[in-house]
């Protein structure tokens, strides 16, 4: 008996892992994740030649010398299009392509005028004549969407002075509203529907990209029925297309195709890998059942009923794979060519590439170039795609240890250690998490003290970020392509008292000197205020006082606020704290000075946006003083060169890249450029109008801070100037004191016996 | 007796109770909706220090991270299926060059024997750490790095089953393969016959560890394999989040699927096998 | 391969004169696909090992003993050789016994209520073994299977990946977690003491690795037993032997072989508790568990390989000199007339 149950468990499990499987296999799982994968790398050799053909023999596609590529050019648009906000590109009524820009008001950001472009024989030429300004004008609207349907007339919509949508057909000297019925707002609500875009079928029925529905309406306004997709905000995500009966988006990260005759789902395709990581998916048919996707990873197609994705472009080889850029549209040309349509952030600088199929140009660049990082850096990508627009002949690789919110682990870095010690391994390394003293001690990165002194003399640097990397003997290993520095404001008195571990001890201050924060959040950001008294010049804690100063400092803290080493679930409620730890232990908390909770707080600012709102309690608070702590700051995307390079001009010459003007002038979130050119450049730039906000669901307190003013900007930047010790803390040291001192913190030790914990612990560190 | 037999099985149960404790507990959190995950481990998954409320039971069965594994993520499959594609290989070459090998050491005496078992049993106590950069080379060498093959050539030649099937393999009584060369048995005829039959407990012993050892490799595919379309499963749980701890929970159920599911269906031959070997003299 | 018994006359001779040399090539010829194998795989880069252990990082410069004494002077390498000693003198023996007594346990049961496979007639050896297996098939679908069930049991935690083990651990150990609480319930007192993290960090990671491991010890255990004749016991118990003088005099000699392989698994077992150790109790844990493969793991993150190598030569030749003084001492054992088994 018990054998036969067992057997028949044993069966069970099997027929569990079948289905699954199946359910799986369907839609291609292993096909869309795994292949797409290696063929992500660019190995599409002669794949174009007969469309259709997928890419699974490996082996074939990295055949050396296989010939032809998509080679990317830049289309010139009209000047005055580039700084206006794009709308659409699209064939148009004559076969031609069409660019629809549209002029915004500065103020208000509503469409002012809109320009349709022709594209004929590389010129673009402007309809002056376009009636859909009068339209535009004459009911207010602002507009949304332009579009030629499939019966060839052009429609367009746009919201009116009170948040409605309205859709227009364009006809001869006039123009006619549909479906008005269907944007109206229901009963008891402010806002209507706002469809993100819209398709007009052959037979003039009408497909509304609603949030979470498409919604497919007859030309007299009856709702035929809704297809379920991804919510979709605005334009940017709202993926899909019709193509003859049929329409094609994207549910669940899947590609579904819908019957437009019925509504029936009759396909669901796996989009694996050829999403990429970001917004900007765009998806649109190839006229015979097809699908293209286009993305950061490149444009991939499909055939109807097919399972495998073809790679036909690669995006890490041009701009479709840059940070800084946002897809908007792609088409396919006429013969073997593709346009694609970007624009930077904020929907402006409009930029269009063509990419045209060349025979002569091998399909994978001849010489490669790997660069590595435990994580993904956005500063990195760029640097990625402008050297590769810059050096078509070369391939650069760029691998990560673990996607976004992977833990890395210690197997990863010493993956990484057998290919150094092998000789091996990526060209260029991103530094960052890596053991860089254990790597310059042993030998295996190659000294860039030229490269910097080359960067410093052209005067564009800021050498002080750069100086702080060089060692006694000159020689520099490591340079850092972006830069945080941590800040203080509060009053006068209480940004003094950050002078020292003593003086933040000895703070006797109306309200505590910091708000109520986790103690480990709060170890490390005293660790990064008091930076050179705890560490001085190496990484390892000085001596065994300044560590007791150290704890008992974070102690007299956590003692004013009531800091804990974990809230519990009643206190996160009550005072709105949270078990959150930031890996540098900032959390913004000028906003619990604005508040009134504390005497000061610490923000550590990696870029403008993050200044806005320390610069508005500022004004707020009058009598607020606002410094950097100290010299420090926190390099970050810290780039080296393998000795064993294959090709260390190319690497040196990437790491010139990613410290060029272009690529630190763009500002990706990830900190300020160590390029004070490129930091001017961010500082010219007009964002005036944009705003954030913050506040709490359960009280009063609002905050609305504003880009940073000019004077704002140029303090920051003299800031950064003045900033010489790059601290970058060892997280084996940290982890010690944080495990190490939570007895201590928790009331059930003295801070000496914490320090002797720690200390012993050290100790076997240093001794290894 | 029959007291005595009470008294062993009272004090075997609990042994298994010890060791299903655990797992139930595992398994109860891989079935429960995600908020009532958070709300009884907070401390243990490291986001609070509220008082763990295990249960064996959630309070309603939720296989929403098991889909979310199963049917949304791709990824977790096709690592599955690597794992698959590089174990199997490996358990299947092992057994054929692993047994003949252990066949020679253990019924033959010819010189060098001794120090041949000496070598081979170093081998394998050796941690992978120590041999990773060299093996890694030789592995380049090869020009099979970033293949399935990387991870299967050197599990092949694994030092360890072959000791343990010598082990079994010594086990067999002299007088069985006497009489099978008497019977006019040839060599080849005789370890395929008496060998591996008898051997078996031995043998399958060996295969089912290497299974589960390759099953839950960690160093050698992240050091092997840069492709991550090349990843097995293993790889699949440190890489998942704290914010994902359900998931965590559901791919750990899963993942120990597999070799469970072996073990269920190899059990019966390796009792077959014990008693087969009982069959000496 | 076929090797008949029926020739005759002068063939003969010569035939045997052949097989002899033949005989002396078959062991190898079964080996050959392993060595040269494990010559590549194994071999080669154990070498590798050796070689480095001399040399710099990179493999550069020859070094002399530099790393060796580097290594034997350092601090880290003496707390963790002593740990990992005193590791494995508190784990070694304690599983061998448990799994042990548990395998003893099982093949009574087992045994006792008539799951011991009948003895097959052995008449016609040429089908013994196909015989027996129908034989014992029989006996498997007949039995109630309980001990089975036991058998899958034990062996379960091999399967699962120390990664979700360790989150399963903390549930129990953590200062908020299920054993303060039932210590809390005895006791009437509150506890929160941090297992994991506090000076109970030894007993802890010890009780882990039983946890792990015992089941799989005790299967091996009991494939051994279940070679063991029944005749034997039938003797021994005909004589009048009690449940001890069995074990003592038919049960322990018999396990000789069994001994030397479950010790030696479970001694290369004990270098893979390192990753419940790391993922438990975090890279640099309470001094206590600080281990040999701790070490190893700190100079691979920070390039010490050299050190690393050094250090395993070491560990490597301790290993082979105790093995070598074990197999001598069986060897005057075995000669000191107990004949061959």
């Amino acid at each position: 008996m018990k054998i036969t149950y067992r057997k028949n468990m044993a069966w069970v499990l099997a027929a569990v892992l079948a289905a699954g499987f199946l359910g799986g296999c369907q839609k291609s799982p292993d096909q869309g994740g795994g292949e797409m994968a290696s063929a992500g790398q660019g190995e599409t050799g002669g794949a174009y030649e007969n469309r259709g053909q997928t890419l699974q023999d490996k082996d074939g596609d990295k055949a050396p010398g296989a010939m032809g590529r998509y080679e990317e050019t830049k289309v010139v648009l009209p000047q005055e299009a580039e700084g206006q906000s794009f709308i659409q590109l699209e064939y148009g009524i004559n076969g031609n392509i069409e660019l629809f820009t549209a002029d915004r008001d500065q103020a208000t950001g509503d469409v002012r005028e809109v320009f349709r472009y022709e594209y004929g024989d590389g010129e673009w030429e402007r309809d002056e004549t376009w009636t859909g300004n009068d339209v535009l004008r004459e009911g207010e609207i602002d507009l949304n969407y332009v579009t030629l349907g499939m019966d060839g007339r052009y429609y367009m919509g746009g919201t009116d002075q009170d948040y409605v949508y309205h859709l227009f057909r364009l006809e001869e000297g006039g123009s006619e509203e549909l479906l008005s019925e269907a944007f109206k707002p229901e009963e008891g609500r402010d806002y209507g529907l706002l469809p993100a875009k819209f398709e007009i079928l052959e037979n003039e029925n009408i497909l509304i990209y609603g949030y979470s529905e498409g919604f497919l309406y007859e030309p007299d306004g009856r709702l035929l029925f809704t297809m379920t997709k991804d919510f979709s905000g605005s334009t940017d995500d709202a993926r899909g297309f019709c193509e003859g009966s049929e329409f094609v988006t994207v549910l669940d990260d899947r590609l579904v195709r819908y019957d437009l005759r019925d509504g029936k789902v009759t396909e669901t395709i796996e989009l694996g890998e050829v999403t990429g990581g970001r917004l900007g998916l765009e998806l649109s048919g190839d006229g015979a059942g097809g699908v293209y996707c286009a993305s950061e990873t490149g444009l991939s197609h499909i055939n109807k009923g097919g399972t495998l994705w073809e790679i036909l472009i690669d995006g890490s080889l041009n701009h479709m794979g840059m940070r800084s850029l946002y897809l908007k549209k792609f088409l396919p040309g006429g013969a073997d060519d593709y346009y694609g349509v970007f624009v930077s952030e904020g929907g402006r600088g409009i930029q269009m590439f063509r990419y045209e199929y060349n025979p002569e140009l091998a399909s994978v660049p001849p010489t490669g170039l790997t660069v590595y990082a435990l994580r993904d850096h956005s500063t990195v990508r760029q640097a990625v795609s402008l050297f590769q627009s810059l050096h078509p002949e070369v391939k650069v690789e760029f691998r990560t240890a673990v996607e976004e919110n992977g833990t890395v682990t210690e197997e990863m870095i010493q993956g990484l250690n057998t290919e150094l010690l092998g000789g091996k391994g990526a060209d260029v390394l991103i530094l960052d998490g890596l053991p860089v003293k254990s790597y310059i001690e042993k030998g295996i990165l190659m000294d860039l003290s030229d490269v910097v002194e080359e960067l410093e003399s052209s005067g564009e640097m800021f050498d002080n970020l750069l100086e702080g990397f060089r060692r006694e003997d000159g020689t520099i290993y490591q340079i850092p392509a972006r830069a945080a520095f941590p800040l203080v404001l509060g009053r006068e008195e209480a940004v003094k008292a950050y002078d020292s571990l003593g003086s933040i001890a000895e703070y006797q201050g109306e309200k505590p000197l910091i708000a109520r924060d986790l103690y480990e959040n709060l170890l490390r950001k005293i660790g990064y205020l008091c930076y050179e008294e705890l560490f001085g010049e190496g990484e390892n804690i000085k001596n065994r006082e300044v560590l007791v100063a150290y704890l008992k400092a974070v102690k007299a803290i956590g003692e004013s606020n009531g800091s804990k080493t974990a809230f519990s679930q009643e206190e996160m409620e009550k005072y709105r704290v949270s078990n959150y730890t930031s890996p540098t232990g900032f959390v913004r908390d000028s906003v619990e000075y604005d508040m009134g909770n504390c005497d000061s707080g610490t923000d550590l600012l990696d870029g403008y946006w993050s200044v806005c709102i320390p610069a508005e309690v500022r004004n707020r608070q009058p009598g607020t003083v606002m410094e950097p702590a100290g010299k420090v700051y926190l390099p970050s995307t810290m780039a080296g060169i393998n000795q064993s390079a294959a090709n260390e001009e190319t690497a040196r010459e990437f790491i010139r890249c990613l410290l060029s003007y272009d690529v630190q002038k763009e500002e990706l979130y990830d900190g300020f450029p160590v390029s004070r050119k490129a930091l001017e450049a961010w500082a010219d730039k007009d964002m005036e109008g944009y705003s954030i906000g913050t506040g709490f669901p359960d009280s009063d307190y609002h905050l609305t801070a504003e880009w940073p003013a000019e004077n704002v900007r140029q303090e920051i930047n003299a800031m950064l100037e003045t900033l010489t010790v790059p601290a970058v803390a060892d997280e084996t040291v940290m982890t010690m004191v944080v495990e190490g001192s939570r007895d201590f913190l928790d009331g059930n030790e003295t801070a000496d016996q914490a320090a002797d914990k720690i200390l012993r612990k050290l100790a076997i560190y240093l001794a290894e | 007796m029959k007291r005595n037999y009470r008294l062993a099985w009272v004090i075997l149960s609990g042994a298994c109770l010890l060791v299903w404790l655990p797992l139930l507990l595992m398994a109860g959190a891989a079935l429960m909706p995600e908020d009532e995950l958070y709300w009884r481990y907070l401390s243990p998954l490291g986001l609070g220090r509220d008082r763990v409320r295990a249960a064996l039971i959630p309070s309603y069965l939720s296989a929403e991270a098991l889909e979310e594994l199963l049917i949304r993520s791709p990824g977790f499959f096709v690592m599955f299926w690597n794992s698959c594609i590089q174990v199997i290989p490996m358990t299947a070459g092992q057994f054929l060059i692993a047994a003949p090998a252990a066949w020679a050491l253990a019924r033959f005496r010819f010189p060098g024997r001794g120090q041949l078992f000496g070598l081979y049993v170093l081998l394998m106590v050796l941690p992978f750490q120590v041999t990773q950069v060299s093996n890694y080379l030789v592995l380049d060498r090869l020009k099979i790095l970033d293949s399935h093959l990387a991870m299967i050539l050197p599990g092949i030649w694994s030092t360890l089953p072959v000791y343990i099937m010598a082990k079994s393999f010594e086990g067999i009584p002299d007088a069985l393969v006497e009489a099978a060369y008497l019977d006019g048995a040839g060599e080849r005829d005789t370890f395929l016959r008496i060998g591996l039959p008898l051997g078996y407990p031995g043998i399958a012993t060996a295969l089912m560890l290497s299974f589960v050892d390759g099953w839950n490799a960690l160093e050698q595919p992240v050091t092997y394999l840069k492709d991550k379309s090349l990843w097995p499963i293993s790889l699949y749980l440190p890489d998942i989040a704290k914010d994902k701890a359900a998931v965590a929970f559901a791919a750990a159920f899963i993942t120990c699927l597999l070799p469970i599911l072996v073990y269920l269906n190899c059990q019966e031959e390796l009792e077959q096998g014990v008693a087969a070997s009982g069959l000496k003299q | 391969m076929e090797e008949g018994v029926d020739g005759a006359g002068v063939r003969q001779s010569r035939k045997k004169e052949r097989g002899r040399r033949k005989r002396r090539m078959i062991p190898w010829i079964f080996l050959t696909p392993s060595l040269a194998g494990v010559a590549v795989f194994h071999g080669i880069p154990f070498l590798d090992v050796v070689r480095r252990s001399f040399q710099d990082v990179m493999g550069v410069r020859f070094l002399g003993l530099a790393n060796y004494r580097a290594v034997w002077g350092n601090g880290a390498f003496r707390l963790a050789a002593v740990n990992t000693f005193r590791f494995l003198a508190v784990c070694i023996p304690t599983l061998l016994t448990v799994s042990l007594g548990l395998a003893l346990l099982l093949t009574a049961v087992s045994r006792g209520t008539g799951r011991a496979p009948s003895r097959g007639d052995c008449g016609q050896k040429s089908q013994g073994f196909w015989h027996q297996k129908t034989t014992g098939q029989a006996s498997c679908l007949g039995g109630n299977g309980r001990d089975g069930a036991v058998r899958t049991t034990m062996v379960l935690p091999m399967a699962v990946p120390a990664a979700s083990m360790v989150l399963i651990w903390k549930i129990f150990l953590c200062p908020e977690g299920v054993l303060n609480q039932v210590l809390a319930a005895v006791t009437g007192e509150p506890w929160s003491v941090d297992w994991a993290f506090s000076g109970y960090a030894f007993p802890v990671l010890v009780l882990t690795y039983l946890w792990k491991h015992t089941g799989y010890d005790m299967i091996l255990w009991a494939a051994g037993l279940a070679g063991i004749p029944e005749e034997y016991y039938e003797a021994a118990r005909m004589d009048g032997a009690g449940v001890w003088a069995r074990l003592r005099y038919i049960t322990f000699p018999q396990l000789g072989g069994t001994f030397r392989l479950v010790g030696i698994l479970s001694v290369v077992n004990s270098f893979r508790v390192y990753r419940e150790a790391y993922l438990l109790a975090g890279s640099y844990p309470d001094s206590s568990i600080y281990l040999i493969p701790h070490l190893f793991a700190h100079w691979f993150l920070n390039l010490d390989v050299q050190k690393m190598t050094a250090a395993a030569v070491m560990m490597t030749a301790v290993f082979l000199a105790q093995a070598s003084l074990l197999w001598l001492w069986g060897r005057r054992r075995r000669r000191e007339g107990r004949g061959s088994v």
